[in-house]
């Protein structure tokens, strides 16, 4: 098992930077997560990891050996692509087995290989079938068998669950997450949606237009944010953020508090008249017009009686605002 | 079946048997006649049928001159295509795939491929300086240079239908470029590939102008020319041209016949289906 460091790591598409400068330690056996909105590098990032896009200037240290300038093969990586990436003339088994046979292994020991990557993930009864005749959860199960067979250091995922339905999307992470358990391997995982990154991860990098804005674990990140960017990213509903007059009057520049830390009641610094509601069954979250500050979004207790037009009173927990 | 489909079909049906059916009953019809009354090339029933005797008479003509043709058509065609499928990919694939700043200059080239039509006696000249002129691999060259932009335009435009993750995902597992070729690509090329076969041999096998002019020569032959030997200034044998000019449809029309089906699925079909 392997740990990942990026040292300077930057990338031009011609006069373009998106990746500006990234510094990042991945720990053996740890289970990463790149998060960041649309757009930000998070798959580039990771393909200049698996050596599929070349690094402009930096270096890439896999298992404490610089694969900067190495074949994506001889990195000693397997990748899990949002498409799946299913050969389709291939069955199953071909498919997992497509890296051993250009191996030359002997076919026994890619049919022995093959078989038990196919036990861990239940696709026993599916080895003969094209990738056609199957679901999109059994595709996927796939192409982590075809990662699986190579016995990589590192594995790479981007955005692998996000063509699934959400049902069988929170299956495959529970699955994904017992998978890393078992092997215990480093994986890097990219993905843009944080409920993602908060339920798996070991360690969350957020990304924001090619710069690293923090990293931690899942709770350091949602109890300490560094930034409002990773204050306003992690957690839903998103913190309430507020800048410019409101934030001076609390000393600081931005001023952040999750709905969650909001208690609504006959006392507060804040009035609010309810506008909308989103009923969840255990929680409600409620967004209200105030005049001290806009826009103020709380999460009460799903039990707890409110209509639309209901005034309140509402306080920020102590110990849980935000300043920066 | 609406009444609108059914005149639609039935008008089909009655302009496709005025186009092929009733030429092709023609030929038919005189080359069972004998030389008489073939020579009168009337559209009426044979008094007497002389299928048997014709055939041979066809085959034996000018020392089974029509094998020889017969052959070195099959070679020129086989070759020509075999060499236009594999080229063809090739070229098609690194266009598609690999971003150069030569690629607009060869695009350029395949297109005017297409568009200037070729000179003949230029073309001789770079033939005999080649010393290829009135050979077999001469005349699959020519046909290959004639139907090389046609089949790039169609590879390439199927290629770029084939996501490049499968590329990737071959790359990862550690295919060399060769590998990625013949062993992800090329397998899911097989819908564009029949067409080109098809589209090419039947041009090849049929073609009469090329082999005219690149490949003379009696040991040369190629089955269009055949029908020279039953066609001359003072005498003609009209049974015996139509009953070679049958013998040498049939092969095509074998070949339409038993890819028809695969044409038309590969046409309705993309590369990576679901
Ligand atoms: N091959 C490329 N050529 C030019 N620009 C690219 C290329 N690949 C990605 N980009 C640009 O790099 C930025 C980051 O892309 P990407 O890493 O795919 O973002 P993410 O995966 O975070 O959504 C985007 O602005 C994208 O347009
Ligand atoms: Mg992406």
């Amino acid at each position: 098992m392997a740990q990942v460091v990026l040292k300077n790591v930057t990338k031009s598409f011609g006069a373009v930077e998106v990746i500006k400068g990234i510094n990042l330690h991945i720990n053996d056996g740890e289970f990463c997560v790149f998060v960041g909105p649309s757009g930000c590098g998070k798959s580039t990032l990771l393909r200049m990891i698996s050596g599929l896009e070349d690094t402009t200037s930096g270096t890439i240290d896999i298992d404490g050996r610089d694969v900067t300038g190495e074949e994506p093969s001889k990195r000693g990586i397997a990748m899990v692509f949002q498409s799946y990436a299913l050969y389709p003339h291939l069955s199953v088994r071909d498919n997992i087995g497509f890296g051993l046979s250009l191996a030359k292994l002997p076919k026994a020991q890619i049919k022995a290989k093959v078989e038990e990557a196919a036990e861990k993930l239940q696709l026993t009864h599916l080895l003969d079938r094209k990738p056609k005749a199957l679901s999109g959860g059994q595709r996927q199960r796939v192409a982590i068998g075809r990662s699986i067979v190579r016995d990589p250091k590192v594995f790479l995922f981007d955005e692998p669950l996000s063509n699934l339905d959400a049902a069988l999307r929170s299956q495959m992470r529970m699955e994904l997450t017992d998978l890393h358990a078992e092997l215990g391997a480093t994986m890097i995982y990219v993905t843009h949606d944080q409920v993602e990154a908060m339920t798996m991860a070991d360690k969350i990098v957020v990304l924001n237009a090619g710069r690293i804005e923090q990293v931690g674990s899942p709770m350091e990140l949602y109890d300490h944010p560094a930034s409002p960017f990773v204050a306003g990213f992690i957690g839903s509903p998103k913190m309430n953020l507020y800048d410019g007059e409101i934030a001076r009057r609390m000393g600081c520049s931005t001023y952040g508090i999750r709905p969650e830390h909001i208690a609504l009641g006959t006392e507060g610094p804040w009035g609010g008249t309810v506008k909308h509601i989103e009923r969840l069954g255990a929680d409600t979250i409620v967004h209200m017009d105030s005049p001290e500050v806009g826009q103020l979004v709380a999460r009460i207790a799903g039990d707890r009686p409110v209509r639309i037009g209901d005034m309140f009173r509402a306080a920020p927990m102590t110990g849980k605002e935000h300043r920066f | 079946m609406t009444r609108r489909q059914f005149w639609t079909g039935i008008v089909a049906l009655a302009v496709s048997t005025v186009l092929f059916i009733i030429p092709f009953v023609f030929i038919a019809i005189i080359a069972v006649k004998d030389k008489r009354e073939a020579s009168r090339m009337g559209f009426d029933w044979p008094d007497s049928w002389h299928f048997w005797s014709n055939l041979v008479e066809v085959v034996e003509a000018r020392n089974y001159m029509l094998l020889l043709a017969y052959f070195n058509s099959t070679v020129i065609t086989v070759g020509a295509v075999t060499v236009l499928v594999v080229l063809g990919a090739m070229v098609g694939y690194v266009l598609q795939r690999r971003d150069s700043k030569w690629n607009s200059l060869i695009w350029a080239g395949v297109m005017s491929g297409l568009m200037i039509p070729p000179a003949v006696v230029p073309t001789i000249w770079v033939l005999q300086e080649l010393h290829l002129f009135k050979t077999i691999h001469g005349m699959i060259l020519i046909h290959v240079a004639y139907g090389l932009s046609f089949a790039i335009l169609l590879f390439r435009s199927f290629i770029s239908t084939i996501p490049r993750d499968l590329d990737e995902a071959a790359i990862i597992d550690g295919a060399k470029p060769l590998q990625i070729f013949f062993r992800v690509v090329l397998p899911l090329l097989r819908p564009v590939t029949v067409t080109v076969i098809v589209v090419q041999s039947i041009a090849i096998f049929n073609d009469f102008t090329n082999a005219l002019y690149y490949l003379p020569g009696r040991e040369n032959v190629t089955v269009q020319l055949t029908l020279f030997n039953f066609q001359s200034q003072f005498t003609s044998q009209m049974n015996l041209l139509f009953m070679n000019i049958l013998l040498i449809t049939i092969p095509p029309l074998i070949v339409y016949m038993f890819f028809n089906r695969q044409i038309v699925a590969g046409m309705t079909a993309g590369a990576v289906k679901g």
